[in-house]
């Protein structure tokens, strides 16, 4: 395939023209800091396509014609040099370009020049996102975009990561971002099968991206329209450089440890509180006459509670003396996980054709035992200039990635699970021989659940994914100025999710011979955008204009076949399945048709006007509500331009911005609107139907009404640059899935109804501390977003019992009982009543019944405060980077308390240790109640399980040596970097969980947000990497 | 510059082309489903929504067992040892339902899914060909009028409670809902109402069901339900008739071993017993047996959560009572009734009748007992099939060979109500016995009011 490739390229490039010359120019290109510098442009002026290219060690040949007068030397990141011809050697010194002002910034459909733009635009480039391992793009994005929050949900490999540009914009529609790869949307849906969902995003190298523009306001955004409102992700892949062939050769190699351990009860411990637990349970029977004295309770507890210990110590009475200490926490985690890591690209072209080529394997071992994923992919971005006024070009991009997926964090067979069974188990069983809990052998209903770590040899959960992304394009130049742009594009992805649950994970699925499943998902997404853009300098004016139309169309098919009764474990496919217990195919599509218009305006360098609108069709709406209109505008002044600041020694920008527009959201269903009959309806072999959906004939859009007031400044020479954004997102007719009254025989109706408001203010400063040999400089993000819920049509969505969303209150606030401790008389978990009288006062007396105390707001699951500060450093050829990241003001619920923080009182899985600190006698002063076995003292869901979140993390850190150049001339390279990097090396938190970036990973939605349930926490990867160019 | 004209022309009509085909374009309809509109239009077509209407009864968290699993947990003292890590069920056990309690929303979605379902096929009925109209009407009636049934004595208080023309019931709605309206926020019927409701569409499916109907509702399931329905009325004579009809019908025969009237112990698709009046289907793809997921060891399917306590078995069955036989030991004791995923869920067993019609008649002691048979002979029947003389037949005696006969199959709640006995320290009547109103359902329906001992 490489081979292929290659001679393809090599045959565009054979279209090249020859001159005839005249005299000959040499020289070398070097720059004050850096030294000689390889692959810089060098062209006659005002004839670029008879240049040539600086080699590695910065030296230039070039033939020109005799009239020759000037010499032009270019190279990005430095200044471009004009150098009048006398003699034929020219040397020329580069000086670095500060190029954070002037930068050109993707935006949708073209790009503009970053001080021209009115709207408000986080622009991340590949620097600060490469050689970072991580699996999905979105990681190495995390705390460097203001205003985009990124969070995972758990440590697992490839699995969902919630992205939110300036908070939650929808209550039960989508939430996550439009992303669009190089003017494409591509399908970035949720694809597991199982409610924990993967991303799609994952299939993307990050080492191929050049840039990520995260468009926030209304003003960059309403170009996408429908679908802008969640804000619009911009990925711009790697494009080939005229120049020489630049060849690089990364790899990367870690080892990864989880970020913290949790502590749980040893065996002594475990012992203790479990016959302390039998006799609270037993009081309580006599309390409530089941016994005629305590005596007699006590001693049926204990017989009870003895041959329970008995049962789980693998039916010994080694628990009586402790001999047996599993820490089942620790065993769910793998030894030295490897994280591995290749790129090989090759990056080059003439003035008629460039290329990129990239590849990349990518080899992941969880921390967590079973998990791992694996992804190649290869990317071919190529364009050729086939006239003058015709380019055209392909990006192409396949990968293929094989994730060994974990069940969801709420199953018995996720890993981690394991710390609810009890240290007094050993790991092998010593009747059996084999992994405790094995059948045959012991009993099933030993150990106390499930025993995870059977299914690590005996089952395998495999998402193998196929996906081509394929675009074809050609620009037109109708006339000067006038350009006619077309692309066509197909993204096809193909995944192949295969488990097999083999005979011995009984206990678990329940099966006695064998439970095999294969889901196949089939999404093909094809786009095509055709746009004319238009700009043109009249005096001091210079307008920009786009108008054009897109359309997309993805259809999904989706197969499941389950299999059971298989003749052994020897056979995993399902032609061996005697029993077929599933067998079912869907298919869905939605398509979009879209037209779009914009102007800018810029009159005399300083003031800025800009307009767009689209209008959006999608088939997902009624008839009469198909298509929508996504009107923005924005103003700009560079005030820096003007005649009083022009001179100005300190202050280098000063730019003002203030947009408003419309945009939408559509992320809903493909069907939600209609009235619907399934004929999933079986029953006992005969074929049925059944009503599904209930009919909303007038779903629309919901509409958000953005307005963002800016302030872009630079300060000495652009030493410091900054951004500063404050906004108001009005969201309304929220697509809400209401909830009926179930006696219509259904549980929710998807409808416009309520309306939510974000507002915030966003900071962004980039800060060169230090230039000279000692180099320091500082990047800050910062972000306040605040969420609330305005109307919700006197609504209370609260589908877990935890999180809620309410009028007046953010999306998924905290809604719970709240909880007053232990009552230090008799042990009893109590609660304030906080009900409110006829007269307003709120009852803070305390009950032992959670029925009767009124659930309170106690906490909003998303942060308030986001913010990222990196610092880097550079001296000589070491460079430093520090990149430490947060958020504040949300909190956590672990819902696994109830099981795990219960005071023994929920059982017999095995607890935190600061469980230990229980209520014992009456007087006892303490927030643990009195231990009762199956007594559910103080276990429902109540603030007692929940904790602050805020956290800091050391995100990354990477020290790095660059090579000199006096070296790599010697040994015939361009470039040579060693560096060692780590991730997530150390976290300040309250939480006392294992990680407070969490969020369950089968239960996530928007309102289901920082829920703790078993749920792994964030790797700790310590690598070390070389970079090597030719 | 001619060129860049032709270039400008053929992408402007391309332009157009596409522009032009964008009616279609958007036109894009599901496949896997059909619009409500085209889905009641033949007579197949309502054939096959009353299919859908078993389908949604059989749910495993309505006819598919949990509801009466869930009533033998509020009832239970000291039969059942729940180690199960399902909090809705451990509260069921513990007597103090939360508001929240999943599993008691999902029965009360569910059961009310079966009632709008049957509702689309009696709105529907005129479509139905004629020589198959008073099946398919009796068949949704019965769906509807045992949902009703089975709701209101979970959710509203005992009928012998206080007065049921007073307490509060559930919401009766009897037209299928093709649009969520104003008229949808119903509010409690009072618990008379709610039994009134029941006994019509029971009686109307009685009248014109066939008696016989493969797996489906007949005649005879019809008359059993009302059997079982006028005993927890207390209405004994009506109780009897309906139970003895069922008997006389002939179409039913006890297994000739208890355990036979089971599904077969393992993991094979089970089918209808002779003693089966009406029972839902479990097949490997369809249905889902509720009963067997908590009571079944893991070794038959289930999750081994509830175990049956050694000395509950040694005090209840006597060593020569054949279904002492019917627990397995699996490291625990556990039923053998429901020992199969796949077994269907039965709902009556005509074991039942017998024990109705024996004991009206022994309540009403009338001249001549009711069905011809008096409560001896009826009580001997079930005693012997299980290898026991029969001597005597007081009330207590059948109430107690009721517990034997029926355990775990969702009795005890309902007959310690209706025979006002106390559940260990609670009296009958306590509101912790009462199923609250889902919160959920209280936040999505301001029209509806919580059951006492909730607020």
């Amino acid at each position: 395939m490489k081979r292929l490739l290659l001679s393809f390229i090599l045959s565009f490039g054979l279209i090249s023209i020859a001159f005839s010359q005249g005299k000959v120019i040499s020289g070398k290109v070097t720059s004050g800091i850096s030294g000689p510098i390889p692959g810089v442009s060098v062209f006659v002026k005002g004839s670029p396509s008879t240049g040539t290219q600086t080699d590695a060690t910065g030296i230039y040949k070039l033939s020109v014609p005799d009239d020759a007068k000037t010499i032009v030397f270019s190279f990005i990141g430095y200044k471009t040099k004009e150098v009048s011809i006398t003699g034929s050697t020219i040397n020329a010194n580069l000086e670095e370009e500060n190029t954070t002002l002037s930068d050109v910034v993707v935006v949708g459909y073209g790009t503009q020049i970053k001080k021209d733009i009115t709207g408000s635009v986080a622009s991340v480039k590949s620097k600060d996102l490469e050689n970072l391992p991580v699996t999905s793009f979105e990681q190495a994005l995390q705390g460097k975009a203001a205003g985009v929050s990124i969070s995972s949900q758990n440590g697992k490999l490839g699995q969902g990561i919630t992205v939110r540009v300036r908070g939650a914009s929808s209550v039960t529609a989508g939430s996550e971002p439009l992303y669009i790869v190089d003017g494409i949307p591509i399908t970035s849906a949720d694809l597991s099968s199982t409610s924990s969902p993967t991303s799609a995003l994952a299939d993307i190298n990050t080492n191929d991206i050049e840039s990520i523009e995260v468009l926030k306001d209304a003003a960059a955004s309403a170009i996408y329209g429908a679908r802008a409102s969640n804000g619009v992700v911009l990925i711009t892949t790697k494009q080939g450089k005229v120049g020489k062939t630049l060849i690089q050769f990364n790899a990367l190699g870690g080892v990864s440890t989880p970020s913290n351990h949790r502590d749980f009860l040893n065996a002594e411990q475990y012992v203790q509180i479990l016959r302390r637990a039998g006799d609270g349970a037993a009081n309580q029977d006599f309390l409530n006459g089941d016994y005629p004295t305590l005596a007699a309770a006590k001693a049926d507890y204990a017989a009870s509670v003895e041959a329970r210990l008995t049962r789980y110590s693998a039916g010994n009475t080694d628990y009586q003396t402790y001999k047996v200490n599993t820490n089942w926490e620790k065993a769910a985690f793998q030894n030295d996980p490897i994280t591995q890591q290749y790129d090989l690209s090759l990056n080059g072209g003439n003035e008629k054709t460039k290329f990129y080529i990239g590849g990349q394997a990518l080899d992941q071992q969880g921390i967590i035992v079973g998990n791992s994923y694996k992804r190649y992919s290869g990317r071919l971005n190529l364009t050729n200039k086939v006239t003058d006024f015709l380019e055209v070009g392909v990006n192409l991009n396949f990968s293929n990635s094989i994730n060994n997926r974990l069940s969801n964090d709420n199953a018995f067979s996720s890993p981690l699970q394991a710390v609810a069974l009890s240290p007094i188990t050993p790991f092998i069983d010593p009747r059996s021989g084999l992994v405790s809990g094995t059948l045959p052998g012991a009993a099933s209903n030993y150990p106390v659940y499930y025993n995870p770590f059977i299914g690590i040899e005996n089952a395998f959960y495999k998402a193998t994914v196929y996906r081509t992304l394929g675009k074809a394009f050609a620009n037109v130049n109708i006339a000067k100025g006038f350009k006619f742009s077309s692309d066509f594009s197909i993204d096809n992805l193909n995944q192949n999710e295969e488990s097999y649950y083999g005979s011995l994970t009984f206990k678990n699925t329940g099966t006695a011979n064998g439970d095999g499943q294969n889901i196949s998902t089939f999404v093909i997404n094809t786009n095509t955008n055709n746009f004319f853009s238009y700009n043109k300098t009249i005096g001091k004016s210079a307008f920009d204009v786009i108008l054009g139309t897109s359309y997309q169309k993805s259809t999904t098919k989706y197969s499941t076949i389950e299999g059971q009764d298989f003749p052994s474990d020897a056979y995993v496919k399902l032609g061996s399945a005697a029993t077929k217990v599933t067998a079912s195919s869907n298919e869905s599509a939605f398509s979009f048709l879209s037209y779009f218009f914009r102007a800018n305006y810029k009159y005399n360098d300083r003031y800025l006007a800009s307009f767009s609108v689209r209008a959006d069709g999608s088939s997902r709406f009624g008839a009469n509500h198909k298509y929508g209109y996504f009107p923005a505008g924005s103003l700009g002044w560079i005030v820096s331009e003007e005649d009083f600041l022009k001179t100005n020694e300190t202050i280098s920008l000063l730019k003002f911005r203030v947009s408003y527009g419309l945009t939408g959201n559509a992320e809903i269903g493909n069907f939600s609107a209609r009235g619907l009959f399934s004929g999933t309806g079986a029953y006992g072999g005969s074929a049925g139907q059944i009503p599904i959906r209930i009919a909303n004939p007038d779903l629309t859009w919901e509409k958000t009404k953005q307005l963002d007031i800016g302030l872009d400044f630079g300060l000495l020479k652009n030493r410091i640059t900054g951004v500063f954004d404050f906004y108001q997102k009005n969201t309304t007719e929220l697509l809400l899935d209401v909830p009926v009254p179930q006696t219509t025989g259904f549980s929710t109706k998807t409808q416009n109804l309520g309306a939510l408001k974000n507002t915030g203010f966003e900071l962004g400063i980039n800060s060169e501390n230090l230039v000279g040999a000692f180099k320091w400089s500082t990047a800050i993000t910062a972000a306040i977003n605040n969420n609330k819920i305005t109307n919700l049509g006197g609504q209370i969505l609260n589908g877990n019992e935890i999180n809620a969303a309410i009028s007046n209150q953010p999306i998924g606030v905290f809604y719970l009982p709240e909880y007053a401790g232990v009552n230090p008389a008799n042990g009893d978990a109590i609660y304030y009543l906080n009900t409110t009288d006829a007269s307003g006062n709120i009852d803070r007396s305390t009950t032992n019944d959670i029925n009767k105390a009124q659930r309170i707001f106690a906490g909003n699951p998303n942060p308030k405060y986001t913010f990222g500060l990196n610092n880097s450093f550079s001296y000589k050829n070491f460079d430093l980077t520090i990149f430490l990241q947060g958020v504040q003001g949300n909190k956590i619920f672990n819902a696994g308390g109830q099981y795990m923080s219960a005071s023994a009182s929920n059982g017999y899985d095995n607890q935190t240790v600061d469980q230990m600190d229980y209520w014992n006698k009456p007087g006892d002063v303490t927030v643990t109640p009195e231990p009762r076995l199956f007594y559910a003292n103080g276990v429902g869901n109540s603030t007692r399980y929940l904790s602050d979140g805020s956290y800091i993390r050391l995100k990354t850190l990477t020290l790095g040596y660059n090579f000199p150049t006096s070296i790599l001339t010697k040994i015939k390279l361009s470039k040579l970097r060693l560096f060692a990097t780590a991730q997530n090396l150390a976290t300040i938190t309250g939480y006392k969980g294992w990680d407070p970036e969490v969020n369950a990973d089968y239960q996530s939605t928007n309102i289901n947000q920082g829920v703790d349930f078993y749920s792994a926490p964030q790797p700790r990867v310590i690598s070390f990497g070389i970079n090597v160019g030719l | 510059m001619k060129k860049t004209y032709i270039y400008n022309l053929i992408f402007a009509s391309m332009l157009l082309a596409s522009a032009s085909s964008c009616k279609k374009a958007l036109d894009i309809n599901p496949v896997d489903t059909i619009e409500q509109s085209k889905a009641l239009q033949t007579s197949k077509d309502v054939e096959v929504a009353l299919v859908g209407s078993y389908s949604a009864l059989g749910s495993r968290n309505f006819y598919g067992g949990r509801p009466f699993l869930m009533a033998d947990f509020l009832a239970n003292t000291d039969a059942i040892e729940w180690y199960g890590t399902y909090e809705e069920l451990t509260q069921t056990i513990n007597k103090s339902l939360l508001k929240t309690n999943s599993f008691v929303d999902n029965v009360w979605a569910d059961g009310y899914t079966a009632i709008n379902d049957a509702n689309n096929v009696i709105a529907s009925i005129s479509k139905v060909d004629a020589a198959k109209k008073n099946k398919v009407e009796g068949e949704a009636k019965f769906i509807r009028g045992s949902a009703y049934f089975d709701l209101v004595r979970l959710f509203g208080k005992a009928y012998n409670d206080g007065s049921p023309t007073t307490n509060l019931g559930v919401p009766i709605i009897l037209t299928p809902t093709t649009a969520v309206t104003d008229a949808s926020y119903v509010s409690r019927a009072n618990i008379a109402a709610v039994y009134t409701q029941a006994i019509a569409d029971l009686t109307d499916a009685e009248a014109k069901l066939p008696a016989t109907n493969g797996f489906f509702a007949t005649k005879y399931s019809a008359a059993g339900m009302l059997a079982r329905l006028y005993l927890q009325m207390g209405n004994y004579s009506a109780a009897a008739n309906a139970a003895s009809r069922v008997i006389a019908s002939g179409n039913y025969t006890l297994t000739p071993a208890f355990i036979d009237a089971f599904p077969v112990m393992g993991s094979s698709p089970g089918s209808n017993t002779t003693e089966d009046v009406f029972s839902i289907q479990v097949r490997t793809l369809t249905g889902f047996n509720g009963y067997n997921e908590f009571y079944g060891s893991s070794t038959y399917g289930g999750r081994g959560d509830a175990v049956i306590a050694q000395d509950w078995i040694d005090n209840t069955y006597s060593t020569t009572d054949d279904r002492i036989n019917a627990f397995y030991d699996d490291g625990d004791m556990f039923t053998s009734k429901f020992a199969n995923p796949y077994g269907n869920v039965s709902i009556i067993r005509l074991a039942e009748m017998y024990l109705i019609r024996a004991e009206c008649n022994a309540r009403l002691a009338p001249a001549a007992p009711i069905g011809g048979q008096t409560p001896l002979q009826d009580l001997a029947v079930v005693r012997s099939r299980a290898g026991l003389t029969t001597t005597t037949a007081t009330l207590a005696n059948i109430l107690n060979e009721r517990k034997l006969e029926l355990a775990f199959e969702g009795f005890a709640l309902h007959d310690a109500k209706r025979t006002q006995t106390n559940i260990g320290s609670l009296p009958w009547n306590s509101n912790a016995l009462v199923f609250p109103i889902p919160q959920r359902e209280m936040d999505a329906n301001k029209a509806l009011v919580q059951n006492p001992g909730y607020n």
